[in-house]
């Protein structure tokens, strides 16, 4: 879903930069707060494998791929959707200047989409299904309507952007990300949390009880 | 939660993702993405032409993850110089953001 700079006009890429400083600088303002030294290695190893996946595309059919985004599994790590901007803010800025995947004018929507819609929409959608089902299913819940509402997003802004026509834009898009998020995001970030939540249970500790920030917060203080 | 368990995790992931990266350029499928396979099918084709020749902002060493006359192993290294960036980056990111004790 990395958008290239050629698919956005100057002005309208410029204005989705805008939009998405203020939720670079929050993820780093969550990093101040809440990233202590001794979550930095599973902070990188995340960040290193996400990059890693982000290149195995995976065919789902009609000669098309997908591959995972990854911001939903960074934030319930996290126990916060500021860890998968941050994780993807990284991520995208390597894949745009040094592999063209991406853009550099597209920098700041592609971080839009696939750091703050996806991350937000799969954290908060696994924060809510977990209250009522079990680590696994929430994770992939999260996870694929995460990566299908950040495809909508995307088609919307290729329509603005008088690239795609609006409806079939639209089907093409959402029926492609229904699939890619099945398998590439749902499936993965279910495999992947249930993998961490037996073998590092301490790690998702407070990956549910919505806002951990404040709580710890509040401790300090 | 010990930083021991958490570098544990560290060399685990680590050593997954430079396993994709080795086997990514074997088993990734060459087929263009959902963006670039709806663009395919929803726009003209004189419009998509058009867009197809306008170049990249800047130019990226590597561009598809690929090194010039290297083949697959050409993209196997690219990759891995990729994941190495990245863990490299968090690392240093995360050295001057984190949360002060």
């Amino acid at each position: 879903m990395h958008i290239p700079d050629s698919f956005i006009p100057l002005t309208q890429a410029i204005v989705y930069w805008v939009i998405a400083l203020p939720f670079i600088i929050m993820s780093m303002k969550w990093a101040k707060n809440e990233l202590d030294e001794m979550k930095v290695p599973v902070l990188a190893a995340l960040a290193a494998g996400i990059f890693a996946i982000q290149a195995m595309n995976i065919p789902i059919g009609m000669g098309t791929t997908g591959h995972m985004v990854g911001a939903t599994l960074v934030a319930i790590v996290f126990g916060s959707p500021w860890a998968g901007v941050l994780v993807l803010t990284l991520v995208l800025l390597v894949q745009g200047f040094g592999f063209a995947d991406g853009g550099i004018t597209t920098f700041g929507v592609n971080i839009l989409n696939m750091g703050v819609i996806s991350g937000f929409v799969g954290y908060y959608t696994y924060v809510t299904l977990r209250k009522s089902t079990g680590t696994s299913i929430a994770a992939f819940g999260g996870a694929w309507l995460g990566l299908f509402t950040s495809a909508i997003a995307c088609a919307i802004q290729m329509w603005i952007a008088g690239i795609f026509p609006l409806v079939p834009g639209l089907i093409t898009m959402g029926t492609y990300h229904l699939i890619i998020g099945f398998i590439g995001e749902g499936l993965i970030t279910a495999f992947v949390i249930t993998a961490i939540a037996k073998s590092r249970p301490d790690l998702l500790e407070d990956s549910f009880t919505a806002r951990p920030e404040k709580s710890k917060k509040e401790i300090h203080a | 939660m010990s930083s021991k368990s958490n570098m544990k995790f560290f060399y685990v992931g680590i050593a997954i993702a430079f396993l994709l990266a080795v086997l990514a350029p074997f088993l990734a499928s060459p087929d263009p993405d959902g963006l670039e396979s709806a663009a395919g099918g929803v726009v003209e084709e004189s419009k998509m032409s058009q867009i197809e020749e306008m170049e990249p902002v800047v130019d990226s060493p590597m561009p598809d993850y690929s090194i010039e006359g290297l083949g697959k192993s050409g993209e196997v290294l690219a990759i891995t110089v990729g994941t190495l960036a990245v863990l490299a980056i968090s690392f240093g990111f995360g050295k001057v953001f984190k949360k002060k004790a």
